[in-house]
C-alpha cells in the first residue's frame, strides 16, 4: 500500500479542517472528523480500505476517548493523530501483513498513532500563534470601525495558518512516511525486543486515556464503585455497552433523587424564607 | 415612547450560527474565543444599534477575553444577546454587567461543560460507536457522526435560544443545587461506561509461564488473574495511570514514557511478549 499526492491532498484538507482550533469549526471539524474513529472512516474511503481504516480508527480512539483540551493546553493533536497516524498506521499494517482486525494490528495503529499524536502538539502551538497574526489585524478593524474585516479574520485568514500547519505537515509525512514505514519492515524484525516492546505499549496505552477520564470523575476513592461496577459488568457478565449504560440509569436515577432530597433537606431548616416552593417536607 | 427594540428572528440565528461555527476558528493563545464571539454579536449590535459611534460602543463589550466549553457556552451568548437588547432600550444593563456575568460565567461552563459534554456524552456516544465498529464496519463511526452532530446542533441551539429569554435568570439554574444533582446523576452514567468501556476494549495479559522439565506448562500467570477477576491487570494498570497522573502530578505524556519502560523491562523478563511473527 502506498499513498499517491492526491490521497495526501485529501489527507491534509481534512487535517486542517479537523485539527484543534479547525477550519470545520469544534463541532463538525475537531468532535467530528477529528475523533480517530471519524478519521479512520475517511483516511479508509480515501486509502481504498475501509476495514483497515476503521480498525486503525477503532485501536487509537481509545487511547484518545477522553481528550479533553482545558483552557486550550493539549497533549496530543488530533489531526495528526487522525490523518498522519492512521494514514501511517494502515499502511505499516499492510507491510507488515498482520491481520486487518487482530488485537496486533491494533497495538502497532496505538503505538504509532500516539507518537505522531505526541509530536503533533507542535502543529498545534504553530496554528495558534500564527492565528496571533490575523488578530492582531482584527484589533485594528474594530478600532477603524470595519466590523465586517472581522468575518474574514475568524474564517479566512486562518486557512493560511493551516495550510503551513497542517496540510503541508500533513501532506509531507504521509506522503514519505509511508515509504520509511515499508523500510522499516526491514529494519526491526517482529520478535525482536523494540517490536515486541512497541506492541506492548500499544496494549497499555488506553490506560492512559481511561484514566485520565477518571481523573474527571473520581475525587474520592469511593467514585471508583460506578466504574469498577461498569467494569465487571462488562468484564465478567460480558455485557456489551449498550447493556452497561441501560443498567447504570437505575443508577443515576437513584443518584439524583437521593441529590434531590439531601439539598432540600439541608436548606430548609437553614433558610426559613427560602424562595424554593418544591420543598415538599417543610 | 417608542417601540421597545427587538431582535429578530433572523438576526438571532444569524449570531447562533456565527458562534456555531466560528467560536474557535481563529484561536491563539492570547484571545481563544474572543473572534468567534465578536462575530457573533455583530448582527446583533448593528440591528440593535443605528449609529456607527454606538456600535463601536457595543462591541467594545466584547473584545473582552473569553474562553469557555463552546458547547455548553452557547447559553452564555445567548444570554449576552438578551442582555444587549435589554441594554439598548435603556434598562439598567451596561457593558459592564454584561462582561461580569460574561467573565462570571466562563470558568463554571467550562468545569461543567468539559466534565458533561468531553468528559462523558463523547465518550458515551463513542463508546456504543465503538463497539458497531467491531470488525472494522463502518456503521459505529457513522452513527457517531449522525448522533453527536444531531446532539451539538440542536443542543446549542436550544442553548443558545433558552440563555437569550432566559437572560440572567439562566445563571441561577446553572449553577443551582437541582443542575447539579443533574451533574451528580449524569457523572454515575458516565463512570459505568467508561468501566465498560475499559473492560470491553483494552486488554492487558501476561505471557508468564512455568513450565516443568517436560516443557508442559503447570502455572500460566494469567489463568491465575482470570480466575481472581476477570480483567485484573487491566484494573490495576488504569489505576496505576490514575494514580501517576492524579497523586503525583506526572502529565500525560510522561505517564505514556513510563509505560514504555515497563513494557521494554516485561519484555525483557517474559513478562510481556505479544508473540509475533512476519
Amino acid at each position: 500500500m502506498t499513498i499517491s499526492w492526491i490521497q495526501a491532498i485529501l489527507l491534509g484538507i481534512f487535517a486542517s479542517l479537523s485539527s484543534m482550533p479547525g477550519m470545520g469549526g469544534t463541532s463538525i471539524g475537531n468532535y467530528t472528523l477529528g475523533r480517530p474513529l471519524v478519521g479512520g472512516l475517511v483516511c479508509g474511503i480515501i486509502l481504498g480500505d475501509i476495514r483497515l481504516g476503521i480498525a486503525c480508527g477503532v485501536a487509537m480512539q481509545l487511547v484518545y476517548i477522553a481528550l479533553v483540551t482545558p483552557g486550550g493546553t493539549v497533549s496530543a493533536d488530533v489531526r495528526a493523530v487522525s490523518y498522519i497516524g492512521i494514514p501511517l498506521a494502515m499502511v505499516a499494517i499492510h507491510s507488515q501483513g498482520l491481520s486487518v482486525t487482530g488485537a496486533d494490528a491494533a497495538n502497532l495503529a496505538k503505538s504509532m498513532g500516539t507518537l505522531v499524536g505526541t509530536v503533533g502538539t507542535v502543529l498545534f502551538y504553530g496554528t495558534a500563534t500564527m492565528n496571533l497574526v490575523w488578530q492582531h489585524m482584527g484589533w485594528k478593524d474594530v478600532e477603524k470601525g470595519k466590523f465586517h474585516k472581522l468575518y474574514l479574520v475568524d474564517w479566512a485568514y486562518p486557512w493560511i495558518s493551516h495550510i503551513c500547519f497542517s496540510f503541508i505537515p500533513t501532506l509531507i509525512m504521509t506522503k514519505l512516511g509511508s515509504t520509511a514505514v515499508t523500510a522499516l519492515r526491514n529494519a526491526l524484525p517482529m520478535d525482536g525486543i523494540p517490536m515486541k516492546t512497541l506492541f506492548t505499549v500499544g496494549a497499555m496505552l488506553p490506560c492512559v486515556g481511561i484514566a485520565i477520564l477518571l481523573r474527571q470523575i473520581v475525587n474520592t476513592p469511593v467514585d471508583f464503585i460506578p466504574f469498577l461496577v461498569g467494569f465487571t459488568l462488562a468484564a465478567s457478565l460480558k455485557l456489551n455497552l449498550v447493556s452497561v449504560a441501560v443498567v447504570s440509569l437505575i443508577f443515576a436515577l437513584l443518584t439524583y433523587q437521593l441529590e434531590i432530597a439531601r439539598t432540600s433537606k439541608a436548606s430548609a431548616p437553614a433558610e426559613s424564607t427560602s424562595d424554593d416552593d418544591d420543598e415538599e417536607d417543610i | 415612547m417608542t417601540d421597545r427594540k427587538k431582535i429578530s428572528k433572523k438576526t438571532l440565528n444569524k449570531a447562533f450560527h456565527h458562534w456555531y461555527y466560528g467560536h474557535l476558528t481563529c484561536f491563539s493563545q492570547e484571545h481563544m474565543q474572543t473572534f468567534g464571539y465578536l462575530t457573533s454579536m455583530l448582527p446583533v449590535i448593528e440591528e440593535l444599534y443605528d449609529k456607527k459611534e454606538d456600535q463601536k460602543e457595543a462591541m467594545k463589550t466584547y473584545t473582552a477575553f473569553f474562553n469557555t466549553e463552546p458547547q455548553l457556552g452557547s447559553i452564555i451568548v445567548g444570554i449576552t444577546a438578551g442582555l444587549e437588547e435589554a441594554k439598548a432600550n435603556g434598562d439598567a444593563v451596561d457593558g459592564e454587567t454584561i462582561n461580569g456575568m460574561r467573565a462570571g460565567l466562563m470558568g463554571p461552563i467550562a468545569g461543567i461543560g468539559d466534565s458533561l459534554i468531553v468528559g462523558t456524552l463523547i465518550p458515551i456516544l463513542l463508546g456504543i460507536a465503538l463497539g458497531m465498529s467491531t470488525g472494522g464496519s463502518p456503521v459505529g463511526a457513522i452513527f457517531y457522526i449522525i448522533v453527536w452532530n444531531l446532539i451539538a446542533y440542536f443542543g446549542m441551539r436550544y442553548l443558545f435560544f433558552r440563555g437569550y429569554k432566559m437572560g440572567d435568570k439562566a445563571v441561577e439554574f446553572l449553577v443551582g443545587s437541582q443542575g447539579s444533582a443533574i451533574r451528580k446523576a449524569i457523572a454515575v452514567v458516565g463512570a459505568m461506561v467508561v468501566g465498560g468501556v475499559a473492560a470491553t476494549w483494552v486488554n492487558i495479559s501476561t505471557a508468564f509461564e512455568l513450565k516443568n522439565s517436560s516443557g508442559k506448562t503447570f502455572l500460566s500467570l494469567q489463568n491465575q488473574f482470570d480466575s481472581i477477576y476477570p480483567g485484573l491487570l487491566t484494573v490495576l494498570f488504569i489505576l496505576f495511570c490514575w494514580w501517576l497522573m492524579s497523586k503525583k502530578k506526572i502529565s500525560a505524556i510522561n505517564t505514556m514514557l513510563i509505560l514504555v519502560v515497563i513494557a521494554f523491562l516485561g519484555v525483557l523478563v517474559g513478562f510481556f511478549n505479544p508473540g509475533l511473527k512476519y
